[in-house]
């Protein structure tokens, strides 16, 4: 047992402070664990050694709050400049894409004193919940080698949950921090559309339900990682409203009394009953902390045409992203290029018009509107599983066959909760608060008001306390 | 004879009515009185709502603006219970009426303005004059042989002339500024987010359209902000507030700004006329005896091509959805001949476009976004000083396309926008101010254009130009 592995971020940032760890110390360690348990996890797929020895071995190692971190991105859109990038996907895996520059978000990465150790597993082109890329095999769930550690963050999240690293990026256009923080027993927080640039490079529209952060294990992680992460960069599109101080002085701050809804189905779908038990347990829980709770939740919620219109919107995306990818490469992606699923679905995007796609935007648009009369007029938050049950076995939830779309519906049944918050935009938070039959991890999902993502730390802040979770480890873990 | 109500600003009207020197009754009179003066001449208020602001004058009103008359576009908005024809023929042969007001008019109203009428738009708006077959052009107070450009244009002339001293405009390429520099007015495109476009929709032609109102003066512009500002639920922009209310900005201390100035069009897509040459660099040199630093220079990223293109798969595309809106107000199909030729083939052509090109647009939109920031984040300007059109106002009839060649009218109106539209793609603050006036005796507008979000720093310097060289004294040959 490594000690450092039982440390959270801010708790590993504290050592070098008070200099009591050096970064190298806290690198070396880290880069032990995965040598470790990466082998079984598969969360790793690009290891960084060589580079972030050279990183703390210099003396220009930036400053910030997360100075000598163990860090790890996800091999998801961010680029990282002269680092390579490659969204699951055979196509630049075999390309040796690396990335021109920067993102502003890997820049603020290090800015912000984290050292990178690595790229983690991500299904192609982020397109499900579960982390199964034919480039790199699937990563296994820490809690059970043989579940899905969900996705599309699901690399990132099983080394977290497995302590390689005390925190690691992620990135949500459906749930995808959500999910894998859901499946693997982390904290994981959408923020808001806007609140973290991803920029410059480009494609704010193909990102439009995709914002990025993390995953930890605290909730003071999570906080500290989007003051780190939040704040608008030239020229961004859309600005979340700055928050009113910084989020870390959220963290343990009184919430007031809260108004909350609880739904455990949303349009009908089935709630596995250890997801609705673990939602209701939340549901007392923040009764019992002086919240007002009630079942309630935004009637559009139900409404199963405004997934019709996220479809329509995810599948043009996909068929942008390819276009994308294929231009920065210089060669076109062919249907033997990725993977099935993916070319159904770009084959989908690219049937529809351009009128069909703005129709749908509007829907969205509209969609919003109404759901966020719900928060304005009546509650602070709603409360819903963040999944529909229990992290299922690896290779049951990637569509197959001739006709992958017509099997994504087990896609749909295990996130009927997390994508409507990528339309509207609101930022949302899956906590570790409950537990399968199995003993598997399931997260409960509050979702707060657009901007409002200092509620969420608040109140996660006070769940955490009133209910921790810091002790509960996955059988494997460093 | 002038009616003196004429000459006063919003401002100026208001402090009368809330001194008991007026009833919100009589200035409204006073307006209608004005309209029905001037408008057979200029055709700028196509729907009257004399009767309904008589009614409204009488009631409760409340708001720093109380009794205040004013016009509003019959586009960019809905008025609850008023005829909403965009300048197409269709929607005024089925007599569309709107139901309820969008968050702008109801925040308009709850300030106390009344609305006397709804003013004059190319058809969607999408012309940068003001001359739609089903309503016939609009004339400029100045020259009456001359456009008040567009589209907001219905507006422009009413404030011009002095009907009412507020009109609703929006602006998707220019709609406010170009009619502002027409008509010698004073016209802030806001930025993007600043106002809520709900609760009918949350963006328009990708984000470009931004919606404010024409004024005579700079304190005016600046408190109806104040009224405007403010994100509504489920905006899918959001401007960051201001440190304090923007009419806090009138006659505040500018301190020395570093200018840009640029006097050729934007990838010189276009000949800039000499006495918009003259118009902008008057105004540098009225800065630098203000204390500003000007110096030739602008964005690099200005004169990238192919945006024109992306720009207009956006729009193409917005009006396939006016098209289809259309449709489904009329309960029928549009053809043809519901809407004017260059409608049509916009709207042919926006069909053919796929969702990944509708993507792709904004995509590069967005990117360029970015490379046009830096000039005013990293290399440290304020303000960029351009004119606002590259040519006077338009003579009425030579923008109008020909049936059997619509885009030639359309290429024909970069002249009017080429300045102004690239921070409808940014979305940053710009402003056109009246300072200028042609051999001819023609308004010609100075185009102004700040950080992203520092409709402040424009509003201190519009000030400070008003006070240096004021306006409001100079009225047009036909005013109320």
């Amino acid at each position: 047992m490594d000690d450092l592995a039982l440390l959270d971020a801010t708790a590993q940032a504290e050592l070098v402070r008070r200099r009591e760890a050096s970064p190298a110390e806290l690198v070396e360690a880290a880069i032990t664990r995965i040598e470790k348990l990466d082998a079984e996890l598969n969360a790793v797929v690009m290891p960084r050694f060589d580079g972030a020895r050279e990183a703390v071995g210099r003396d220009d190692l930036p400053d910030g709050p997360f100075r000598g971190v163990p860090f790890l991105t996800k091999d998801l859109w961010c680029f990282t400049r002269g680092e390579p990038l490659t969204n699951g996907m055979r196509f630049l895996k075999e390309a040796d894409f690396v990335a021109p520059d920067d993102s502003h978000l890997a820049r603020r990465w290090r800015e912000g004193g984290f050292v990178n150790l690595g790229f983690t597993n991500s299904p192609e082109l982020g397109l499900v919940p579960t982390t199964e890329p034919e480039a790199y095999g699937p990563t296994h769930n820490p809690w059970d080698l043989g579940r899905t550690p969900g996705g599309s963050s699901g690399g990132s999240c099983a080394a977290v949950a497995a302590g390689l690293t005390p925190i690691a990026h992620a990135s949500d256009g459906g749930g995808s921090i959500r999910i894998p923080a859901s499946c693997c027993g982390l904290v994981g927080l959408k923020p808001s559309r806007g609140r973290v640039s991803n920029g410059p490079e480009g494609g704010d529209l193909t990102r439009f339900l995709s914002v990025q952060l993390g995953v930890s294990t605290s909730v003071r992680d999570v906080a500290a990682l989007l003051d780190v992460a939040a704040g608008p960069e030239p020229g961004d599109a859309i600005i979340a409203p700055a928050p009113a101080r910084a989020y870390a002085d959220e963290v343990g701050a009184h919430p007031g009394r809260l108004r909350v809804g609880i739904a455990t189905s949303l349009g009908g779908n089935e709630t596995h009953p250890d997801c609705i038990e673990a939602t209701e347990h939340a549901g007392r829980l923040l009764e019992s902390l002086g919240h007002h709770v009630e079942p309630d939740h935004p009637d559009d919620l139900d409404d199963r045409a405004n997934g019709v219109a996220f479809m329509a919107v995810w599948m043009t995306n996909a068929a942008a992203a390819l276009e994308t990818w294929g231009t920065m490469v210089g060669r076109e992606v062919t249907e033997a290029d990725v993977e099935p699923l993916t070319w159904a679905q770009v084959e989908q995007g690219r049937t529809l018009s351009a009128i069909q796609y703005l129709d749908a935007l509007n829907q969205m648009q509209a969609f919003t509107r109404r759901i966020a009369q719900w928060w304005h007029d009546r509650f602070d938050l709603l409360l819903t599983p963040t999944v529909a049950h229990a992290p299922p076995p690896l290779g049951e939830l990637p569509p197959r066959g001739d006709n992958p779309l017509a099997d994504y519906g087990r896609v749909v049944a295990f996130v009927p909760f997390t994508p409507a918050f990528n339309v509207t935009g609101q930022p949302a938070v899956s906590l570790p608060l409950g537990t399968s039959g199995e003993g598997l991890p399931l997260g409960v999902q509050l979702v707060a008001a657009y901007g409002r993502e200092d509620v969420l730390i608040r109140v996660a802040s006070q769940l955490e306390a009133a209910a921790p979770w810091a002790g509960r480890r996955p059988p494997v873990h460093a | 004879m002038t009616d003196d109500l004429s000459l006063l600003d919003a401002t100026a009207q208001a402090q009368l009515v809330a001194r008991g020197d007026i009833t919100p009754l009589e200035l409204v009179d006073a307006a209608i009185n004005r309209v029905e003066k001037v408008n057979p001449e200029l055709n700028a208020v196509i729907h009257p709502l004399f009767d309904k602001a008589r009614t409204a004058a009488r009631g409760e009103l409340t708001g720093p603006f109380r009794g205040v008359p004013a016009v509003v576009k019959d586009l960019d908005g809905s008025s609850a219970g008023d005829p909403c024809h965009m300048g197409n023929r269709l929607l005024k042969e089925v007599g569309w009426v709107d139901d309820h007001d969008t968050f702008l008019f109801a925040k308009l109203r709850a300030a106390g303005f009344v609305f006397v009428g709804k003013t004059n738009t190319p058809e969607f708006g999408l012309q940068p004059t003001t001359e739609p077959l089903v309503y016939g052009p609009t004339r400029n107070p100045w020259n009456t042989e001359r456009g008040t450009g567009g589209s907001s244009g219905g507006s422009g002339a009413a404030v011009a002339s002095g009907m009412v001293p507020v009109g609703h405009a929006g602006d998707g390429g220019g709609s406010i500024r170009i009619p502002g520099s027409a008509c010698g007015l004073f016209g802030l495109k806001p930025n993007r987010g600043r106002i809520s476009m709900g609760p009918d929709a949350g963006e328009s032609w990708a984000g470009c359209v931004a919606r404010h109102v024409l004024t005579r003066s700079v304190r005016d512009s600046a408190a109806v902000l104040d009224v405007l500002t403010g994100e509504m639920p489920g905006d899918p922009y959001t401007a960051p507030p201001p440190a304090r209310p923007y009419a806090d900005e009138v006659g505040a201390d500018t301190g020395r700004l570093k200018v840009g100035l640029l006097v050729r069009a934007p990838g010189e897509m276009v000949p800039t006329h000499p006495d918009c040459v003259a118009a902008a660099e008057d105004a540098a040199r009225l800065l630098e005896s203000l204390g500003h630093t000007v110096e030739p220079a602008s964005p690099a990223a200005l004169d990238e091509s192919a945006l024109m293109e992306k720009f207009m798969v956006i729009l193409t595309t917005w009006v396939v959805h006016d098209v289809n809106e259309t449709a489904r107000r009329a309960g029928r199909t549009v053809g043809s001949e519901d809407v004017e030729p260059l409608t049509w083939a916009y709207s042919e052509l926006g069909r053919t476009h796929s969702s990944a090109d509708y993507v792709d647009a904004v995509n590069t939109l967005h990117a360029w976004s970015r490379r046009m920031a830096a000039w005013w984040h990293d290399d440290g300007y304020d303000v960029l000083l351009t004119p606002t059109m590259a040519e006077p106002p338009p003579v009425l009839g030579d923008l109008v396309p020909p049936a059997d060649n619509p885009f030639e009218g359309a290429a024909r109106a970069t002249a009017f926008a080429t300045y102004t539209a690239p921070f409808n793609v940014t979305g940053q603050p710009a402003m056109s101010v009246p300072l200028f006036e042609s051999s001819e005796g023609l308004p010609i507008g100075t185009h102004f254009v700040s950080a992203a979000n520092r409709e402040d720093v424009l509003l201190r310097l519009a000030s400070q130009l008003e006070t240096a060289r004021p306006w409001s004294e100079r009225r047009p040959p036909v005013h109320a």
